[in-house]
């Protein structure tokens, strides 16, 4: 990083690599729904309170009885950015745009907008959540712009 | 609650140090502060370091910063806020003599974030909200997640990417009068607009750089204040409070939740009203950040950022001056040094020892510190006071 006219440092030798492998087991049932093209989340069996993302305990009663229920995939879009300069780890993706919708049910998503046009794109667009799976394998969903 | 005075403040250079380390950093604003203070350095009975970390090779910054100063059984931590760890720090320094504990106390505040590179830097801030459902497949960055602010103010209000302009053009007018700012020179509107976007509607200019800082504060009770200071400034009232880590799960993207609590619970304690402040310090790592600042914080009513900033209001002579240091923006934002040096600042615009040109006139004798860590995640806001 040193340029000609800076200070001379000490450049480390010893680089560090961190990977995590983040537990999923409570909420197991998201992933495995999405891998089968379909979008779930949470439900406080005893006070009824949704929650996404998705929470084995209930964050208003504090309840550990959640069920699983299917949410509907349409959205409306609350904000959006067209995000151009990428983080080191995304820096093999072409930019995207990320946007928040809120779902009929009165939950929030945040996701990329695949495929939109982010010159046209605007707050209270029509979006619709469908799921993706990665080429390694994981699932994950985006937003894609309704007419 | 007893009363607690700042008697000595200390501020680095701020800008990209790769000439110093990180103990070596911090050393140049405890120094500062225990000479500007008059204590002798046994008198301090605990230090408490504001930093982020991880992006410099220390894992405990806090007993490297203290070892190179030469503190021998100091109480010691490190606090972490996110971007307002430096707040943090203050108030636990406060808190430790508010309670009675200790008589003298310091805050420091030190980040060190160009020992890595820039897009790993991008990396470390963007996983700082709910890592798996913002980050890991959808690649979150800082800019991006003010961004979607942006976008709603700009919707909501008519904010135009004009008027977050020049929130940018007023950082680098005061930046170019403060010799320890990172960026010194004044730019134009032109140059705001016209510069790269990073993720739109933010471009470069609308963001605060990346930066090596740092900053101390010492504290002490009444009864030692009135020994050592002749320009004791006091603390009269800390609010904090905090909102979700993950986005989605915040009401609207107009303002941020955080600051309006934190705020009326400093007001409360400080038994103030927004009006009464002289001279402010708004979190403005992103031009967006300190016009919804000036909404969430009662300065102008909501969606009147814009209007607040494109009349003038917040800069010298205006109704409510803000971040005549040069802001975040050109001064720059060493994280965890940040809310230190916003308290170092505003203690030197109620001593009246701002750099000219720079200074607010000071009516009330009131100033009010602003810092929010992370995207509103936390936010700490301190009115300080010329008078008991």
């Amino acid at each position: 990083m040193a340029s000609r006219d800076e200070p001379p440092t000490l450049h480390s030798k010893r680089s560090l690599t961190l990977r995590f492998n983040i537990p999923i087991s409570k909420t197991s049932r998201f992933w495995t729904g999405l891998a089968e093209g379909k979008f779930v989340t949470t439900k406080c069996g005893d006070c009824g309170r949704l929650t996404f993302p998705p929470q084995a305990d209930c964050p208003n009663c504090m309840s550990g009885n959640s069920k699983w229920v299917e949410l509907g995939t349409e959205a409306e879009l609350l904000t959006f950015t067209y995000v151009q300069i990428t983080p080191t780890s995304f820096v093999d993706h072409d930019p995207y745009v990320v946007a928040i919708g809120r779902l009929k049910e009165g939950l929030n998503v945040l996701a990329w907008v695949e495929g939109g046009d982010p010159t046209r794109l605007k707050p209270g667009a029509r979006l619709k959540i469908e799921t993706r799976k990665e080429a390694e394998g994981g699932p994950y969903y985006v937003f894609v712009v309704t007419p | 609650m007893k009363n607690v005075a700042i008697v000595g403040i200390g501020h680095s250079k701020f800008g990209r140090r790769t000439d110093v380390n990180l103990a070596e950093l911090a050393f140049e604003s405890i120094k500062e502060a225990i000479d500007d203070s008059g204590v002798q350095k046994k008198e301090i009975q605990n230090v408490t370091v504001g930093s982020a970390g991880g992006w410099y090779e220390e894992n405990l910054p806090a007993v490297i910063v203290n070892e190179y100063a030469g503190f021998q059984d100091v109480g010691t931590m490190r606090v972490e806020a996110a971007c307002a760890s430096g707040s943090a720090a203050v108030r636990s320094a406060y808190l430790s003599i508010a309670s009675g504990e200790a008589d003298v106390t310091m805050a420091v505040g030190i980040e060190k974030m160009t020992e890595v590179d820039t897009l790993t830097a991008v990396e470390l801030m963007g996983r700082s909200g709910s890592y798996l459902w913002e980050f890991e497949n959808y690649g979150m960055t800082f800019p991006a997640y003010y961004a979607l602010y942006a976008v709603a103010h700009m919707k909501r209000y008519g904010t135009s990417e004009e008027d977050m302009a020049r929130v940018a053009v007023k950082a680098h007018h005061y930046g170019s009068m403060n010799p320890l700012a990172q960026f010194q020179k004044e730019i134009t509107l032109e140059k705001v607009l016209s510069s790269q976007v990073i993720s739109w509607p933010l471009k470069l200019y609308d963001a605060c750089p990346i930066t090596d800082g740092s900053a101390a504060v010492v504290l002490a009770s009444e009864e030692m204040a009135s020994k050592l200071s002749d320009t004791p400034v006091w603390i009269k009232g800390i609010g904090f409070s905090s909102d979700s880590a993950n986005l989605s799960k915040r009401g609207d993207y107009v303002g941020l939740r955080a600051t309006v609590d934190a705020s009326r619970k400093a007001y409360a304690a400080a038994k103030i009203s927004p009006k009464d402040v002289d001279v402010a310090t708004c979190h403005d790592c992103f031009t967006i950040a300190e016009l919804m600042a000036y909404e969430d914080l009662g300065f102008c009513a909501k969606g009147e950022g814009g209007k607040l900033v494109r009349e003038g209001q917040t800069e010298v002579g205006g109704k409510i001056p803000v971040n005549l240091d040069g802001g975040l923006k050109a001064k720059g934002h060493p994280v965890g040094a940040t809310g230190v040096s916003m308290t170092v600042e505003i203690s030197k615009q109620l001593r009246g020892e701002a750099d000219s040109g720079r200074q607010a006139p000071i009516k009330n004798g009131i100033g009010l510190v602003h810092n929010v860590g992370g995207t509103g995640h936390y936010c700490y806001v301190t009115v300080l006071s010329r008078s008991k």
